[in-house]
């Protein structure tokens, strides 16, 4: 296990390293320099050489990953916290520190300051979102499942597919156009700051709703396939045979072995609503992960879009992990070899 | 004379009632010669607006405004480079001057300026009621410490380029770039161009004749900061202004708390509130729906069609010199023929492009970056669409079967890439086959001015001939397109120093001819900039440069 673990983690760290080359390397082939981004639009032209020469930003890719890579790791300060820029770029953790995601040109802040709170959000929301997919997807799937072909079935079926099949945007204005125009029940969008009229708490609904009725069909139909799966296995057969209650069949027999293979689409989930949900982080302008990663994007703005990427991989990798223990524990025939 | 503080203003006068001069030409120009927006709406035959609403005593008091805006870091106000960052720190730190939403520039922390008779000199009074929150008076140390720093390049605010040419002059560092040729930089002029002649008062001594000084004493970045705070601005900064920034979260929300002491008009609310509701058009409309926020900082056409029906909203227009321009770069083929830059003018549908990018929310332009609103505007006809001139054109150019081109934009604002759209289609007509490149906003400020052919927006600016010197001038800064014209650079030198009404509206329009027939642009309209608030909301008017004074505001429970 331990070796199995460490293995893991190795692997972690090389993927993180070729993410990070792959991301630096293309981000090379979009316009902009940092020193234009960090001075503005109006900058003049002697500015941004001045401060492109500072930056040393004329450097040979390698050289300015390999630099990157010291800020990050607390060898090298970031050059963009130099007070002769007079940028005024400062972090209150100093220049030289590990984990040092260097200066955003996008929010002008230390890109620490930027990305955990909103990951904090997109967890929230993604935390909420989960807390309904799962046992709703539970219901659905197992209730179709059960009975193959049924009218139980047919009805869930069509139910989970249709709302899979509409797109995060759609259902955002279909549910605004409903819940925030027609009946004016809830707030349109999800800032995240109270006001007089609504609460925060009432800022999520909206969105958890969106996410959930795109997604939770999704994993409602895989668990409603290997629902069939384990329905249609002879231990089940027997078990019905020998007159158990079918619910005890159901909750002490067919769930646990059905929901081995959906255990991994449900982990996957995780990295998809960490990272996944720009459109409804945008309809509701929400502050959240996708949000910023989609704006940092569009700037160019190389550290952050770094960062985000560093820490969207690594959530992918865990989940990997976390998968592969729980499918582990759920099946116990599996070993690691 | 006497009674007037400056020489010229009895000839504008003169000119007012022989009917010489429009009174909004009057009212501009007598003022921006020192005479108080009071004395020249009186002259002209009315009332200061702009006084009669801010003393409204029926103002309701207390109460909270929130608007939607995008929170945008803010730490370098010298070096802002949008709106919505100087809209937090407006309401904080202030102007010498303030440019109302009629277009007149009046005293702020200014008392009065004085010009004179040849423009180069310009002495500021300070007022000596203004107090820093902290209670220190305002002083003329730290007003030159703030002009001296926009003037600075290491700075890097964009008042540097208002202020070369008069106060701040370009010079060779001796220096090398890599192809060789000498490194410019630029400084003040010499050492008293920034002068303090006692506590309270502040002398500008110029190497070349201005009148446009208070209008750039209001430019965007140009606030007076305390010099104590070295330009860094955040929550709790010291300002002269009304409210202090109690928080503030980039991306996310800004408060600003009233100040109880204030000098000036107001403040009517307790607090104001910035909410960021991002780039998506629509959650702005929702958050309105849902009475998230009071009112928005901006709304476009499409904005403005969904929300005008709700029950609880005022729409705000203002009519502004805000516009976008397709400029080609004289200095690159095939824009170097002027002739093709003529042809493009000539396929331009402006009523089309207008009725596509801003559902008909515009007026129809002439081609020369001069607007109807400015006091210096000279009418010319607008260029009516002409498909075969244009073809005829391009033909003597050398292009009978038309060219492949690209026109560089940015997606957002919407219209203006809908406006690219459009031309693009008209250009078709006459054989000019040009594909859309849009750029995000960071990349696209990299390029905008080396790009042969791209649309650029600009923003509203009180005088016509402050943006002709900026972006059309040889060797300007924002000479986006690399214009060179001898004749013109001359033109508008007199222009900026010229206040006979007859002799500069003659050069005004030989100036803007030039642009119709040589210039590097095709200016389709000027738009009109709108907003939303909620109809609770009392005192606030929409400005052309779309700037908020909170202190004006106020709501009703």
């Amino acid at each position: 296990m331990l070796r199995f673990l460490v293995s893991r983690i190795v692997l972690l760290v090389i993927t993180l390293f070729a993410a990070s080359i792959i991301v630096f390397t293309a981000s090379e082939f979009t316009p902009g320099s940092v020193a234009r981004k960090s001075l503005g639009p109006y900058a003049t032209q002697e500015q941004v050489e001045s401060l492109t020469k500072r930056l040393k930003a004329d450097d040979p890719l390698p050289v300015r990953y390999v630099r990157w890579i010291g800020v990050l790791t607390g060898v090298l300060a970031d050059p963009l916290q130099d007070p002769a820029n007079g940028l005024g770029f400062s972090d209150p953790r100093g220049s030289r520190y590990f984990g040092n995601f260097g200066y955003s040109t996008l929010y002008k802040l230390p890109v620490n300051d930027v990305i955990w709170d909103r990951l904090g959000n997109t967890a929230i929301l993604a935390g909420l979102a989960f807390a309904f997919i799962i046992p709703l997807s539970m219901i659905f799937g197992v209730l179709s499942g059960m009975r193959e072909g049924s009218k139980l079935d047919r009805t869930l079926s069509t139910v989970s597919i249709v709302l899979t099949s509409i797109p995060e945007f759609a259902s955002s204005v279909f549910l605004v156009t409903l819940f925030v125009i027609l009946l004016p029940w809830l707030p349109g969008t999800s800032p995240l700051t109270e006001s007089p009229q609504w609460s925060v708490r009432s800022q999520f609904i909206l969105p958890v709703a969106v996410l959930v009725i795109y997604d939770f069909g999704y994993v409602a139909r895989m668990i409603r396939i290997s629902m069939v799966g384990v329905m249609e296995k002879a231990y089940i057969r027997t078990a019905i045979l020998k007159g158990l209650n079918p619910r005890r069949v159901i909750m002490r027999h067919a769930l646990r072995n059905a929901m081995i293979a959906p255990f991994t689409v449900l982990l996957l989930q995780v990295n998809f609503l960490v990272s996944g949900v720009v459109v409804t982080e945008l309809v509701f302008a929400y502050p959240g992960f996708g949000r910023m990663l989609l704006e940092a994007s569009l700037f160019g703005d190389i550290t952050l879009i770094e960062a985000a990427t560093m820490i969207t991989v690594t959530v992918a990798v865990m989940t990997q992990l976390i998968g592969d223990i729980g499918y582990m524990l759920l099946n116990p025939q599996v070993r690691i070899s | 004379m006497s009674d007037f503080p400056h020489a010229k203003i009895p000839g504008l006068i003169e000119d007012l009632q022989s009917g010489k001069m429009h009174r909004r030409e009057f009212l501009r120009f007598a003022t921006l010669l020192g005479l108080s927006a009071a004395s020249a709406y009186a002259i002209a035959g009315g009332s200061d607006p702009l006084i009669s609403e801010a003393r409204a005593d029926d103002m309701p008091k207390g109460g909270n405004i929130r608007i939607g805006m995008r929170c945008q870091e803010i730490k370098n106000p010298h070096a802002s480079d949008f709106v919505e960052r100087t809209n937090v720190i407006r309401q904080v730190c202030e102007y010498l001057t303030k440019t109302g939403q009629d277009n007149i520039t009046r005293p702020y922390l200014l008392e009065k300026w004085e010009a004179s008779a040849d423009l180069k000199t310009w002495t500021l009074t300070l007022r000596k009621d203004v107090k820093w929150h902290d209670g220190r008076p305002l002083t003329a140390d730290d007003v030159v410490w703030n002009l001296k720093r926009v003037s600075d390049p290491a700075n890097g605010s964009s008042v540097l380029g208002l202020f070369t040419g008069y106060l701040v002059e370009n010079y060779d560092t001796g220096e090398k770039d890599k192809d060789g040729k000498a490194k410019m930089s630029s400084r003040l002029w010499a050492e008293n161009a920034i002068e303090k002649v006692d506590d309270h008062t502040v002398r500008l001594n110029a190497f070349a004749p201005q009148i446009g000084v208070p209008e750039h004493l209001f430019h965007y970045p140009m606030f007076i900061l305390d010099p104590k705070e070295n330009g860094v601005f955040g929550v709790g900064s010291n300002g002269t202004g009304a409210f202090e920034l109690t928080e503030y979260t980039v991306g996310k929300s800004g408060k600003l708390t009233a100040r109880k002491d204030y000098w000036g008009g107001g403040p009517y609310i307790d607090t104001l509130e910035f909410i960021d509701l991002g780039d998506n058009p629509s959650a702005a409309i929702s958050a309105v729906a849902s009475k998230q926020v009071d009112g928005l900082h901006e709304a476009d056409a499409i904005q403005i069609n969904a929300m005008k029906n709700f029950p609880n909203i005022a729409v705000y227009d203002a009519i502004t010199a805000q516009t976008g321009v397709a400029r080609m770069r004289q200095d690159q083929k095939p824009w170097d023929d002027k002739r093709v830059r003529k042809a493009m003018r000539l396929a331009c549908d402006r009523a089309k492009t207008i009725s596509a990018s801003l559902l008909g929310r515009g007026v129809a332009a002439e081609d020369h970056h001069v607007a109807p609103i400015h006091p210096e505007y000279a009418k010319l006809p607008v260029m009516d669409r002409n498909v075969e001139e244009a073809k005829k054109l391009l033909a003597e150019a050398g292009f009978p079967d038309g060219f492949d081109t690209e026109i560089v934009t940015r997606p957002d604002p919407a219209w203006e890439i809908n406006a690219v759209q459009a031309l693009v289609e008209q250009f078709k007509e006459i054989g000019v086959r040009a594909t859309i490149k849009a750029l995000p906003g960071a990349q696209y400020w990299d390029v905008w001015d080396k790009v042969p052919f791209s649309y650029t927006g600009w923003g509203h600016r009180p005088l016509g001939v402050m943006v002709l010197a900026l972006a059309y001038r040889t060797g300007a800064v924002w000479n986006e397109s690399g214009y060179s014209n001898a004749e013109f650079d001359k033109l508008l030198t007199e222009a900026e120093g010229t206040l006979d009404v007859d002799k500069r509206r003659a050069i005004m329009e030989k100036i803007e001819t030039i642009m119709q027939e040589d210039g590097p642009i095709v200016q389709p309209f000027w738009r009109t900039t709108s907003t939303v608030m909620d109809k609770r909301v009392k005192g606030f008017q929409q400005h052309p440069s779309q700037y908020i004074f909170a202190n004006e505001m106020a709501i009703t429970a």
